[in-house]
């Protein structure tokens, strides 16, 4: 008799386990029948009398364990039900209508293009340096070792101001070389982003303003090599860690020896795709030693000191990165053009 | 500037792939920016081979064909029909084999098949000279010599060598690069230190240069040594003026310059072949037989050889005559009447050296950017003048006949000499950041023929070659060593060896992106406008003194053609291209400059952020069907959420109206304008076919920067204590500003007035009466020392509520 008896509430408590109503009536069912007034559990308590005395506490925690296993489950049950009461099938909501017209705006290309560079280059430590736009020959030119009749400035076509002819639009941010220099001595470790102007015309490859960051170092011993460390440094950073450089011999007034800087083409690396003109290369940004005249011509002793500079166009890496075609896009600031660029990444 | 392949093969020996080349060139400095392959014969004789005719009878289907049995060096013999009337057995012919390209005279591209020609097979062609481009012969099949070889391909036989043609981006430093032999010896320098190249480079000889006569001698007189500091010249007697010959005119047009003839294009191929431009002078037309290198007076005229009549200046160095008649811009361009034509029978040639910044300011001041101009005004090599003469002068007298008749005029007072400079390894090597061994670089100098003069163990004293003009340096011999070593074999060191700058703070960088990242992720786009822009808008749109405005003097495009002296017309720009492509609403800022002139000189470039919102303040949307407008209020927000992102606060506030603005605010300190804000001008707007309004707000981004140098943030400690909050309903005039109630609030509620807010207004005439209106506003009161009690409060309420009715004649709805 005991022994069936014990079975029974076992059993029991394996149904209340395994019992799975789901309608709120259901569950109401369940609570009568487990937890209720008239509950299954009651009459078998009742049996307690008809147990052997020495078993009569096992039984009794027997059946107060199978209450305690009802409540648990009936509680667990309208839990569920709560939550599928908040359901949005429940009250019929379209998760899929768009949501509040909460707009988000856009950076400017060239100013994501921009801060990445800065960022990287502060991460080596250079200081932003920022100067005027409307400048004189002396900063821009003469400063820079590019005289008067000096086959270089016919690389550039220049704005002069009306009524002057000292005053001119900068046509690169080297004379933000000329700028620091006069004022600071060494050691010298900027960044100069900016504004420059070239007097041409507005086509789908070339604009009459553009901008520029010009980078300078100028300390004791700061060789070639340094140089060529920063800048693999930076194409690394800023077009991936398998980026390769290449230099090639070139000619800038303001530094000497000179060279261009391509890095391998990031789009197809360096198989050959038209971004590359199947060169597997991309030319970036230019730079070189600081010229020793330069140096002296802005106060600084060429014997003591020696350094680099650089300088790379924005619109263009802003072109190569978004593959834009037209460099017109860039300052037309049609929204349907700026939208593309509401990740800032 | 062209260069050719197989013109620099001349020279030297090459035993690169074309491509190979290229990136040597481009790895020295000389950048090829291009590359063509030049067929010397199109299809270059690709497929056509020597054939040996076995058999040759009559077509049997044909009075006018043969039938041929051609060995071509195969196992089977090629059977061909053949129409020329030449053909025979034994000979030795020239067969375009099946799958062979061969070009009409147009130019049109065929293919040879194997078909059947009335009835019997043929596989192949024998050609005739038309029809493979060797000639215009049609008249019968080539026969070639009987030894030539059964098999050999014609393209060998006829030595067709396929020209590289490169295009070099000549920086202006490499006077000595300007010419074939130049690039040469740069090239073989590279060759022989990177690639085991031996070095050599063959120089043309002028040993056999003979006088013959001199019987038409030429006086030469300097009058300016400055401009001209030698002048060189041969007569040359009884030349006939004709075409070049075919190895000439193709050398020419190889590098794209037009044969004209003989004379002509020997000055021409010498000075693509050396860098020395000469001038060919007719000499019965040089009055006196005397040359005079002189400037003429301010004004004087000449005509050139492009017909023009030039006005000269007194800096114009000029080739004259006897009579000091002008024959020639020295260096740069020829006159009309002096040069040679087809019916010069005697000639004077001149190989001259000129300044190259008399020669720069002469060609930009009559924009001759002649090929002469170019090289001199880069620097020519002033002792090439002679050997140069030579070399042309023995050319014309073997393709144009004639003889020399004179001796040779060589005027040079002061002869330029070699630069010697000095440089320390130590200096070389730091600079360049690596140690490059002595050998090595001694190695390199020699190759690039700078001749050591003297050294010890630290410095070296090298010979710089006359046709280096730029070369004068320490650092441009590193730059001559170091460009033939490779810029690419500089190690990069492991370690970065750098002193650390200091940056500005608080740094305007960071600033400007924090407020930037807070427009975008509110709906606003970034835009960038031109700084320079049209002064149609300042003349009758927005009026600005034109003293205050700076123009641009030499503008290319009059649209453009002075600094904006207000970044207003770029956002409006803006506006108005979007609106006129459907998109109307906008919520756009910019970062930038305006330009203006100051008044005592000098410049004003005041950076500035502008904000333009117009059309829609929401997206459409199911959630609310309601459409509002921006307007002044949303603005304001925006505004002053910018200003509490600086940690700004402290500044006051005065209502304007501007120009710009119908209506608006500033926040200023004191005298400092922070910011301008408010709604457009109609006017403006309709100017610009604006058809929306449009609110605006233009930060002094200048000022605010130098603001923020003075804030800075303390905690505060949390309020233990409950606030308490109190309503007021106030009808007062129309007149009577929020501003004004808050004002009076802060006095009166001293310390515990913690916030006060405008939450409802209300403004109906028939309830209020005419020119009133309620403001409903609630006041926020703590004390952060105990729990304020209701009668504090009240006190202060009922003092607030005398002070309104008092000031502002309010009256309280109660």
């Amino acid at each position: 008799m005991s022994v069936e008896i014990f079975g029974k509430v076992n059993q029991i408590i394996e149904e209340i386990k395994t019992a799975s109503p789901k309608a709120k009536e259901e569950i109401e069912q369940f609570r009568i029948k487990y937890l209720g007034s008239k509950n299954v559990l009651k009459p078998l308590m009742g049996e307690i009398r008809n147990i052997a005395n020495e078993q009569k506490k096992d039984y009794g925690q027997l059946v107060n364990q199978a209450k305690q296993v009802a409540e648990a489950k009936f509680q667990q049950l309208k839990d569920a039900l709560e939550s599928a009461a908040e359901d949005a099938s429940a009250h019929n909501i379209d998760l899929t209508a768009p949501g509040e017209p909460i707009e988000l705006g856009s950076r400017h290309p060239n100013s994501i293009v921009m801060n990445r560079i800065i960022e990287i280059f502060q991460r080596m430590g250079f200081a932003v340096a920022e100067e005027r736009e409307i400048e004189d020959d002396w900063h821009n030119f003469t400063a820079m070792n590019t005289p008067e009749d000096h086959p270089a400035r016919d690389m550039q076509d220049t704005y002069y101001l009306k009524d002057s002819t000292e005053m001119l639009l900068r046509t690169h941010t080297s004379s933000v070389q000329a700028r620091v220099m006069t004022t600071t001595q060494p050691p010298i470790r900027i960044i100069a982003p900016g504004r420059v102007y070239r007097n041409e015309t507005i086509s789908a490859r070339a604009h009459c303003q553009f901008h520029q960051v010009e980078g300078l170092y100028i300390d004791e011993g700061v060789s070639f090599a340094d140089l060529k460390q920063t800048l693999l440094h930076f194409s690394k950073e800023m077009y991936g860690p398998n980026t390769r450089i290449r230099l090639r011999p070139s000619y800038f007034p303001f530094t000497e020896p000179s060279a261009e800087m391509d890095i391998s083409c990031f789009v197809c690396d360096s198989k050959g795709c038209n971004i590359c003109k199947y060169t597997g290369w991309v030319e970036i940004l230019g730079c070189g030693m600081v010229d020793p005249q330069v140096l002296e011509n802005c106060g600084i002793d060429s014997k003591k000191y020696s350094g680099y500079a650089f300088g790379m166009g924005i619109e263009r890496q802003a072109i190569l990165k978004y593959k834009i075609n037209d460099i017109r896009l860039l300052f037309e600031n049609d929204v349907r053009f700026l939208k593309q660029f509401s990740s800032t990444l | 500037m062209n260069v050719s392949l197989n013109w620099l093969k001349d020279y030297i020996d090459i035993d690169q792939t074309p491509q190979k080349t290229s990136e040597i060139l481009t790895d020295i400095g000389l950048e090829v920016e291009g590359e063509e392959e030049i067929e010397s014969i199109k299809g270059g004789l690709e497929g056509i081979v020597v054939g040996h005719v076995k058999e040759c009878d009559q077509h049997p289907n044909a009075d006018k064909l043969s039938l041929t049995k051609v060995n071509v060096g195969r196992e089977e013999d090629l059977q061909i029909v053949c129409g020329a009337p030449n053909v025979a057995i034994g000979q030795k012919v020239l067969v375009a084999t099946i799958g062979t390209t061969l070009y009409s005279s147009e130019g049109e591209a065929w293919k040879i098949k194997k078909g059947k020609i009335r009835g019997e097979t043929s596989e192949g062609m024998i050609c005739a000279e038309d029809e493979l481009g060797l000639g215009n012969d049609h008249n019968g099949i080539i026969v070639l010599p009987e030894e030539v070889e059964v098999g050999t391909l014609a393209k060998d036989y006829y030595k067709i060598e396929n020209d590289i043609l490169f295009e070099i981006g000549l920086t202006p430093n490499r006077s000595d690069a300007t010419c074939h032999l130049g690039v040469a010896k740069d090239l073989a320098a590279a060759l022989k230190i990177n690639y085991g190249g031996d070095g050599r480079v063959r120089v043309p000889s002028v040993d056999d240069f003979k006088v013959h006569n001199n019987s038409l001698p030429i006086e030469v007189v300097i009058e300016n040594t400055e401009a001209c500091p030698r002048y060189a010249g041969v007569s040359i007697k009884g030349v006939t003026i004709k075409e070049s010959p075919d190895w000439l005119k193709n050398k020419l047009n190889a590098i794209g310059v037009r044969p004209i003839s003989n004379i002509v294009d020997i000055t021409n191929f010498i000075l693509h072949e050396l860098g020395q431009p000469l001038h060919a002078f007719d000499l019965d037309k040089i009055s006196g037989q005397k040359v005079i290198v002189k400037t003429l007076p301010k004004d004087s005229k000449f005509a050139s050889l492009d017909e023009v009549e030039r006005k000269l200046s007194n800096e114009d160095l000029m080739i004259c005559d006897g009579d000091s008649k002008g024959m020639c811009i020295g260096g740069v361009f020829g006159g009309i009447s002096s040069g040679v034509k087809d019916e010069t029978k005697n000639i004077f040639l001149e190989s001259a050296h000129f300044n190259a910044q008399w020669i720069r300011r002469t060609s930009t001041r009559h924009n001759l950017r002649t090929d002469a101009a170019k090289v001199f005004e880069k620097g020519s090599d002033p002792n090439i003048s002679v050997y140069a003469l030579k070399r042309a002068a023995m050319m014309i007298v073997e393709l144009a006949g004639g003889e020399i008749a004179s001796e040779i005029v060589d005027i040079y007072p002061n002869p330029i000499k070699e630069k010697h400079i000095e440089v320390s390894y130590k200096y070389l090597n730091t600079l360049i950041g690596v140690e490059i061994p002595k050998t090595k670089v001694k190695e390199i100098l020699a190759a690039l023929e700078m001749e050591i003069v003297s050294e010890n163990d630290e410095h070296f004293t090298v010979a710089v070659p006359t046709n280096k003009a730029d070369v004068t340096r320490p650092a441009d011999i590193v730059e001559e060593v170091l460009r033939i070593y490779g810029l690419n074999e500089v190690p990069i060191p492991s370690k970065i060896n750098s002193s650390i700058a200091l940056s500005q703070s608080p740094d305007p960088q960071s600033i400007k992106n924090t407020i930037a990242d807070l427009l975008s992720s509110n709906g606003f786009h970034e835009i960038q406008g031109l700084s320079l822009t049209e002064n149609r808008y300042f003349k009758d749109i927005l009026p600005i003194d034109d003293s205050e405005l700076v123009y641009i003097n030499n503008t290319s495009n009059i649209h453009l053609d002075v600094m904006r002296p207000t970044m207003l017309f770029s956002g409006l720009e803006s506006v108005l291209r979007n609106q006129n492509r459907q998109n109307a609403d906008l919520k756009i800022y910019e970062f930038g400059k305006s330009y203006r002139k100051k008044k005592e000189g000098g410049f004003n470039e005041t950076k500035h952020l502008t904000l333009f919102m117009t059309g829609e303040r929401f997206g459409e949307s199911w959630l609310n069907t309601q459409k509002t407008q921006v307007g002044y209020y949303t603005l304001k927000s925006f505004v002053a959420n910018i200003l509490t992102r600086l940690g700004l606060s402290g500044y006051q506030e005065s209502a304007i109206h501007t120009d710009i603005l119908n209506f608006g605010l500033k926040y200023h300190r004191g005298p400092q304008n922070l910011v301008n804000f408010g709604k457009i001008n109609s006017k403006i707007l309709k100017k610009m076919d604006i058809k929306n309004a449009v609110f605006y707000a233009e930060f002094n981004w200048d000022a605010i920067l130098k603001a923020l140098k003075k804030h800075k943030t303390d905690f505060e400690a949390l309020n233990k204590f409950p606030t308490v909050r109190r309503d007021l309903a106030l009808v007062i005039d129309n007149s009577v500003k929020f501003a004004d109630i808050v004002a009076i609030a802060r006095k009166a509620g001293k310390k515990l007035l913690r916030d006060i807010n405008l939450f409802d207004v209300y403004d109906d005439e028939n309830k209020l009466g005419k020119g009133k209106k309620s403001y409903a506003v609630s006041y926020i009161f703590e004390d952060t020392t105990k729990t304020l009690k209701d009668k504090d409060v009240e006190k202060i309420m009922n003092n607030l509520i005398r002070e309104y009715e008092g000031k502002l004649g309010a009256i309280i709805r109660r």
